[in-house]
């Protein structure tokens, strides 16, 4: 009896020790300084709030609402964006909000409204701009300024709204419809993706309120990467989208693939389509096509317009089908080249694998290919390319069909070793490049291309619900291809079809535009050459409207005319701000091509500032003169934070802190938790002699 | 004494409680074996890592700890006023944590410019970081044989999402990554404790 209740007590003894031990790990802790830490899950929703830098002191954004109404009439389309700022904080902010626009909008038009006053913005230089804007926003003055940070990025802020005001922007510009493959395309981008910023820590660049900090390759980093709202974060900025097309011709369709829509025709030729969804979020690309009835291609035409006695003209043509031309179909070697960065993780991986699998399907055996997948690590399926055989196919689809979307987005490896291949063989060598371009150092992937195509040409196949469409398409130019967009898992078959068509049907080379006026300015410089299915677009800027222009060029073999007269339109406006657009976008191309940047900067502010144009080097600012906050009131800077894409995923994109902690001591609670319970149950006088 | 229960079918009450009792100190014996195991594997891990570290300095080329290893020492990591001497596996995965600290894939190298990070269980390799103040030096030694004096200027807690630690700094500096709290029971929770050092002179 002795030893057995001996026994019992150094069991309890035991179990006793083992649960203080536990208490005392349990006991809570104090760092110094650190202050109470905040979990994102404690965030209550319909909150709309900022993290800073120190955590747990969020801050709350000035929300904003946006509307767009964009007008098309013929092949030119004039955008209204109105953005609403509402600052719910009891101090005074500044908003700032960087935002997407299409890569060759001519935004030419800004007003700021506070109440019942309208003040029309000026077009400054853009450092004079920002430090008009600096000097109203000390003054305690309400002020505007409109930035463009890349072709397709721009940035608004507006200074001092006070508690509880609203302060609204109206942002205008100017583009025109993209023609393709019998359709005609409206594209709205709604959302800035995050895009990888490659490189090491920048000397210097220019201060932004991004999640990015500037580094060597990508100096204005931190303005091109707006804040990005958490999972689980209610939809904020809601966007209210109207388009009035005058098509001008009987459509055979009126879709968009993007959102559902709700489309009421006005007369014959004219339509009023809104999103049919209330309140957007704005967090995928907004794509409005429509098809004209079969023989309503769009004729030749040359739309101009007279200002200040000079004559600004645009000229559409859209060259034969290549499909009419007899050619016979030479082996090619073709390069896939296949992004599988975390960007890209969720359905746009989906979408890329399905791109290249129909791609795989539709080479000859006689074709040479290789596929090269790239993260921040590149990889190729072969040493060097291999014929299309039955077995190369099929290794080539299983190896795709293991493909996963995760890490970085290091582009310049798998472009250089897309295009280095081109030194051997003189087949035809085509690179289909598919990606959602969600990169910041476009400039550095340009200059590249532009030095080192040779004989290859790069095709963009641009995949997701808000790729960096100005990269996809100005590679493309840089790589003398197209670029392709498939917006959806449904349309893959449709869009990669045209590709191939175009991949595989002659080219119209040599291009030649002739003007009857000597005087002519005309823009592109150079015409590229023409895909199957592409209009040949060109800006001009004439003495007068007198004569005509002469088309020509270049298929299988044969030569092709077309001569066109000039012709005044009393229903095309701001013609001049599209010619002046393509202006500044070749002019921004030489730079790429290695041309001094100082003398290419000082042209494009001379055009924009004529024109009244946004540019790398021009802003829009506009200042109320009344003060409405005291002199040197400070207020605090606050982005507007975007959505995430739609599918894309935080963890995949932003990664996260490796996981730090074994489960060892909750093995160990548990342990002595079971123990704990085994001697309680075994109470005394319990397990006697037996 | 029993009799008048033999009637009745199965064990007796007694009986059977003590049937549980034996269950509940088996099944504790065998999370309190996983527990320890945890340890004892970061524990043994470390002295095979000194082992291979001594190799890899001598020898000049990396050396795999133990048969079939996927991760090998890259550097090592000592905290002289704690008396803390860890070796820094190449990887972060949770696999190479298991045994050691891990260096984060393309995070800089010690004494190289830029970031470079290192991450551990707080409840073994790193629950030192608790104890590690500002002012406190950390030295890491580098398979050439180079050490390199960081000295401790920060110490925060962050959320896993707050990257914005991993990213590439100008001076070559060091961000040492762990768990938060460290007295948590469960693992997986979203904080993490971050303690940054900047390098101070030239490597000795």
């Amino acid at each position: 009896m002795t030893h057995e209740s001996s026994r019992r007590s150094a069991f309890r003894f035991a179990a006793f020790l083992l649960i203080l031990w536990l208490a005392a790990q349990g006991k809570a802790q104090t760092l110094p300084d650190l202050g109470p830490p905040v979990r994102t899950d404690q965030v209550k929703s319909g909150s709309l709030l900022i993290a800073t830098d120190r955590p747990g002191v969020f801050l709350p954004a000035p929300a904003l609402e946006t509307d767009v109404v964009i007008r098309v009439t013929g092949i030119v389309a004039r955008a209204t964006v109105r953005q609403r700022f509402a600052n719910t904080a009891g101090d005074c902010v500044e908003g700032v909000y960087v935002f997407p626009l299409p890569e060759s909008a001519a935004v030419d038009r800004m007003r700021l409204t506070i109440g019942e006053r309208v003040i029309e913005a000026e077009i400054r230089e853009r450092l004079e701009a920002k430090r008009v804007y600096e000097q109203a926003k000390s003054e305690g003055k309400k002020a505007s300024l409109l930035e463009q940070e890349r072709p397709n990025i721009f940035t608004a802020s507006v200074a001092s709204i006070g508690p509880n005001e609203e302060v609204e922007i109206e942002i205008e510009y100017q583009e025109t419809v993209r023609y393709d493959e019998g359709k005609f395309h409206l594209r709205f981008p709604m959302v800035v993706a995050p895009r990888y910023i490659p490189g090491g820590a920048a000397v210097e660049g220019s201060p932004g309120m991004g999640w990015a900090a500037n580094t060597d390759q990508v100096a204005d980093a931190a303005r091109i990467t707006p804040a990005v709202m958490r999972p689980g974060e209610t939809r904020a900025n809601p966007m209210r989208l109207r388009v009035e097309l005058e098509a001008g011709v009987k459509l055979r369709r009126l879709a968009s693939t993007t959102h559902a829509l709700q489309a009421a025709p006005i007369g014959d030729v004219s339509y009023a389509v809104t999103v049919a969804e209330e309140a957007l979020a704005a967090d995928r690309d907004f794509e409005l096509n429509w098809e004209p009835d079969l023989g309503d291609r769009p004729k030749p035409a040359v739309f101009a317009e007279n200002l200040d006695g000079q004559v600004y003209a645009i000229l559409v043509v859209l060259p034969p089908d290549g499909a009419a031309v007899p050619g016979a179909r030479l082996p090619r070697e073709t390069i896939f080249v296949i992004d599988t960065s975390g960007s890209m993780y969720g359905p746009s991986i989906d979408q890329a694998r399905r791109s290249l699998v129909f791609a795989l399907d539709r080479l000859h055996p006689e074709d040479r290919f290789n596929i090269i997948e790239f993260n921040h690590v590149m990889r190729r399926l072969y040493g060097e390319s291999r014929r299309a055989l039955s077995e190369t196919v099929g290794e080539a689809k299983d190896w795709v069909g293991r493909l996963q979307a995760n890490g970085g987005t290091e582009m310049l490896p798998a472009l250089r070793a897309a295009l280095e291949g081109a030194a051997q063989g003189s087949e035809v060598r085509q690179v289909v490049f598919v990606t959602d371009g969600g990169v910041g150092n476009e400039e550095e992937l340009f200059r590249y291309i532009h030095d080192h195509l040779g004989r290859s040409r790069l095709f963009t196949v641009g995949i997701g619900s808000a790729p960096n469409s100005h990269f996809m398409t100005k590679a493309a130019e840089f790589g003398r291809g197209t670029f392709t967009y498939v917006g959806s898992p449904g349309e893959v078959d449709e869009k990669m079809g045209g590709l191939f068509r175009k991949l595989e049907s002659p080219v119209l080379t040599d291009v030649r535009v002739e003007w009857d006026d000597p005087a002519v300015e005309a823009w592109p410089e150079k015409i590229p050459d023409l895909y199957a299915g592409e209009p040949l677009l060109v800006a001009a800027r004439l003495s007068s409207s007198a004569g005509s222009v002469r088309v020509s060029g270049e298929r299988a073999g044969a030569r092709w005319n077309e001569r066109v007269p000039v012709r005044l339109s009393s229903d095309q406006r701001g013609v001049d701000r599209l010619w002046a657009r393509r202006k500044i976008a070749a002019l921004m191309d030489r730079m790429t091509g290695g041309a001094n940047r100082d003398s290419v900067k000082c042209e494009v502010v001379d055009v924009a500032l004529r024109h009244h144009l946004v540019s790398s080097f021009t802003s829009l600012v506009a200042v109320d003169l009344t003060p409405t906050l005291a002199r040197g009131a400070v207020c605090a800077a606050r982005a507007v934070p975007v959505h995430l894409p739609a599918g894309w995923d935080h963890g995949h994109v932003f990664g996260e802190m490796p996981q730090t902690a074994t489960p060892a001591r909750l093995f160990l609670l548990l342990a002595a938790a079971l123990a704990a319970l085994a001697v309680i149950l075994h109470r005394p006088g319990s397990g006697g002699a037996s | 004494m029993t009799g008048q229960f033999a009637t009745l079918p199965g064990p007796p009450p007694r009986s059977r409680l003590r049937r549980v009792c034996v269950f509940l100190l088996v099944a504790a014996a065998l999370l309190f074996g996983q527990g320890a195991w945890i340890y004892a594997k970061a524990f043994v891990a470390q002295v095979l890592l000194q082992r291979a570290w001594r190799l890899t300095v001598r020898g000049g080329k990396t050396v795999a700890p133990w048969p079939r290893a996927d991760t090998w020492p890259i550097a090592r990591l000592r905290a002289p006023r704690l008396r803390e001497d860890v070796i820094v596996l190449a990887g972060a995965s949770g696999r190479s944590l298991a045994f050691g600290p891990g260096h984060l894939d393309g995070s800089a190298r010690p004494g190289e410019p830029g970031n470079c990070v290192i991450s551990a269980h707080r409840d073994t390799q790193f629950a030192f970081l608790r104890r590690l103040e500002i002012g406190d030096v950390v030295e890491m030694e580098t398979p050439e044989g180079d050490r390199h004096r960081y000295r401790v200027f920060e110490r925060r807690v962050a959320h896993k999402r707050q990257v914005g630690f991993l990213e590439n700094t100008p001076d070559p500096t060091l961000s040492l990554v762990t768990c938060y709290p460290f007295d948590a029971v469960a693992p997986g929770g979203p904080l993490r404790y971050v303690v940054r050092a900047r390098q101070e002179g030239a490597p000795r």
